[in-house]
């Protein structure tokens, strides 16, 4: 595969992403640090076959949580038809009554989608979450593909691998489909977020104005921009700031990041939000369970993309499996995120699984309950040999005229050998992830 | 069928000028087949305000507006009469939504064991029947309770204003919602006003077969003909009556008043 070369650039790749400043934010006790994300040059590589099946089944997926969503906060039909009992629905925290009725530019709620995976043992891709508000993670493959490029131009010679810098763009035409009149604006609540890197890296590839809370206000009903030359209206805006602190008269109201009545002009009709407040309900990991269920219920089909098997201690049986057998099972708190609330039974003493048992069935509704996927692990390089990691796939799907898959996505890895637990902020790394063309 | 004349005004005074100021009005009489707005009039200053009407996902009618140059106050009024009719309610549903408790009404450990034991009690007898259990428990809420101002604030939870017995309307409101979501019973936070002077009230609304009946835990009375409706909403967050941010550093001084009487 002529491997060799881009092997030997590891560390120059690695320096130079330091050098542009590609780091990856996290807040610990209270402070917030930077740090770099270490990149792998080992690509996972994704076969032009395998990939042609995931990407079906990614845009069956995004399509079936879209029409969920927008039933969900109109019509409510599959709660009325029992496909999803509305104990899932009204107490996730992630549904906002606040956006009952509202109807977003062209009837996109997941402009940008972030769907975890990972490849088991048998081959076989299984889902692990939908990740429906603000994903991250797009620039850091695209920015290492280019360094890699440049670095070592022969392996991308002798490898057929999908380009994957039409990422801006098609970020581009999602924005410009849901654009009600006005400005491009990506909005990032400023420098000290996590994920302040990518925002701007996005607003240059995507040719969108880069906003900061102050540079935003609302009159009339309309959002402006105020540049240089006087103010401009913005037609659609990619927020990159989550849900309760978008709008401090609808939602938390000491937030200072947000922009005051944006709700309003949203509810108007008159600006693009993307991703549209309130989806936090179809990427509930409760929620999760039924998405199989929407799929068939949306579209009339077999869904393509497996859940991990997957069990609801609200239902009796499900209840009854999850004690038994608790030991090998992950269990999920469906209120948190980013890796945090996930449990291995097999970690835990017997004292640990008796209080665990007790709090599920006093809290069923909180749980979910996986098997562990023994997923396939790759390679990474360290020091002059290579080891083995756990490794996810982040793909992101892209909606706006047409449901589309960026060939491409974020593949990390855990930093540790036994662990299974690959999100971004629990530490870890990347690599970028080839697909081939044929 | 009851007539009634109502004014509401607000004024906020800043002790230095602020600016980019942003708000939220939900001042205006709701217009139902039982509340109807006979005549009404808003005023808001400084005159340099502008905004927009629209309605809310709870069905309130709103006007966000904003004022980015430096003022020293803010006033809103509205005033007008209305035709209050009991008799003209019309059929409608409940959100789903309303039967599930939010961030200010989550019952506290102790509020559901406080409920077992009502209902063990006092209130299963009546089980079945929403409105006779709502009533109950709004009239032992309005015994057990303290009317202490100060000693709550807007963020209050109804566990914390349960805890101590005590609060303002919009505390014994949440508590009730709490209490009565426990039970199944679909009911709602409303603001309005109230038959009298003084200040803006909240009470609830409970819903049976259809139908919407008011229920006023602070006063222990039926929330009836002589309380004009302004907003509904899972709790006092989805609906007050205003809200704002501004930039600046200034105190601000808020008078309010309000006069609902009977023609």
């Amino acid at each position: 595969m002529c491997m060799e070369d881009l092997l030997a650039h590891k560390e120059e790749i690695n320096r130079l992403m330091a050098r542009y400043g590609v780091k990856f934010g996290i807040y610990k006790n209270g402070t917030f640090k930077e740090r770099l994300f270490p990149f792998d040059p080992i690509p996972r590589v994704i076969p032009a076959d395998d990939y042609a099946e995931l990407e079906k089944g990614l845009v069956q997926r995004v399509t079936a949580l879209n029409l969920f969503l927008k039933d969900i906060y109109a019509e409510k039909k599959i709660i009325k038809d029992g496909v999803v009992p509305e104990e899932f629905v009204y107490r996730s925290p992630g549904y906002l009554a606040q956006c009952e009725g509202i109807l977003p530019s062209k009837g996109v709620y997941s402009h940008i989608s972030g769907i975890d995976l990972v490849l088991g043992k048998d081959g076989v891709w299984y889902i692990l979450e939908d990740n429906l508000r603000i994903p991250s993670g797009a620039s850091y493959p695209l920015i290492a593909r280019n360094l890699c490029r440049r670095c070592s131009p022969d392996t991308f010679r002798q490898n057929k691998v999908v380009d994957n810098r039409n990422y801006g763009q098609l970020l581009r035409e999602t924005m410009d489909y849901v654009n009600t009149g006005g400005i491009n604006v990506i909005f990032t609540p400023g420098r000290y977020n996590a994920a302040y890197f990518e925002h701007s890296f996005l607003a240059e590839q995507t040719g969108a104005v880069l906003a900061e809370p102050d540079d935003l206000f609302v009159s009339n009903d309309k959002l402006y921009y105020r540049g240089n030359h006087g103010t401009i209206q913005v037609g659609a805006i990619y927020r990159r700031i989550s849900d309760e602190y978008l709008d401090p008269l609808c939602f938390e109201p000491t937030s200072l990041i947000g922009v005051p009545n944006i709700m309003e002009v949203y509810r108007a009709g008159n600006v693009g939000l993307m991703n549209a407040p309130g989806n936090g309900v179809a990427d509930d990991k409760g929620i999760y369970y039924f998405v199989p269920k929407m799929i068939k219920y949306y579209l009339d089909e077999e869904p393509i993309l497996k859940n991990a098997p997957t069990f609801l201690p609200f239902y009796e049986d499900d209840m009854k499996y999850t004690l038994e057998h608790m030991e090998r099972l992950v269990i999920k708190d469906v209120a948190e995120a980013g890796g945090y609330g996930v449990i291995f039974g097999r970690d835990l003493t017997r004292e640990q699984l008796n209080d665990l048992k007790e709090t599920i069935k006093r809290e069923p509704r909180r749980f979910i309950s996986q098997e562990v996927i023994d997923f396939q692990d790759l390679e990474i390089v360290e020091g002059h040999t290579t080891v083995m990691r756990k490794a996810d796939l982040r793909a992101f799907v892209l909606a706006g005229e047409t449901v589309r898959v960026w060939p491409s996505g974020l593949t990390r890895f855990s930093r540790r050998p036994d662990s299974f637990v690959v999100n971004s902020s629990q530490g870890g790394g990347f690599k970028d992830t080839w697909i081939l063309s044929h | 069928m009851q007539k009634l004349k109502f004014l509401f005004l607000t004024k906020l005074d800043f002790s230095s000028m602020i600016g980019e100021h942003h708000f939220i009005l939900r001042c205006v009489p709701q217009v139902l087949p039982e509340q109807q707005v006979v005549d009404l009039d808003m005023k808001v200053m400084p005159q340099a305000c502008t905004g927009v009407f629209s309605t809310d996902s709870f069905g309130n009618q709103l006007y966000a507006g904003s004022l980015l140059a430096p003022h020293r106050f803010f006033y809103y009024r509205v005033n007008g009469e209305i035709v209050r009719d009991d008799g003209e309610r019309r059929q409608e549903a409940a959100a789903s939504c309303l039967r599930y408790p939010t961030k200010l009404t989550s019952p506290s450990e102790e509020m559901r064991l406080y409920a077992d034991e009502l209902w063990q009690q006092e209130l299963s007898c009546l089980s079945g029947d929403s409105y006779g259990i709502a009533s109950r428990l709004s009239e032992i809420i309005h015994r057990e309770f303290a009317y202490v101002p100060g000693s709550t604030n807007v963020y209050t939870t109804a566990a914390e204003a349960f805890r101590q017995r005590s609060g303002v309307c919009q505390d014994y409101v949440h508590v009730f919602l709490a209490l009565a979501r426990l039970y199944g019973i679909p009911c709602r936070y409303v603001s309005g006003l109230p038959f009298g002077e003084g200040a803006t009230h909240a009470w609830v609304e409970i819903w049976q077969n259809g139908l919407w009946y008011g229920l006023d835990p602070t006063r222990g009375c039926l929330a009836d003909e002589g309380y004009i409706k302004l907003n509904v909403g899972r709790d006092f967050n989805d609906c007050p009556i205003e809200r704002g941010v501004f930039r600046g550093q200034a105190d601000q001084l808020q008078t309010t008043y309000m006069k609902v009487d009977i023609l």
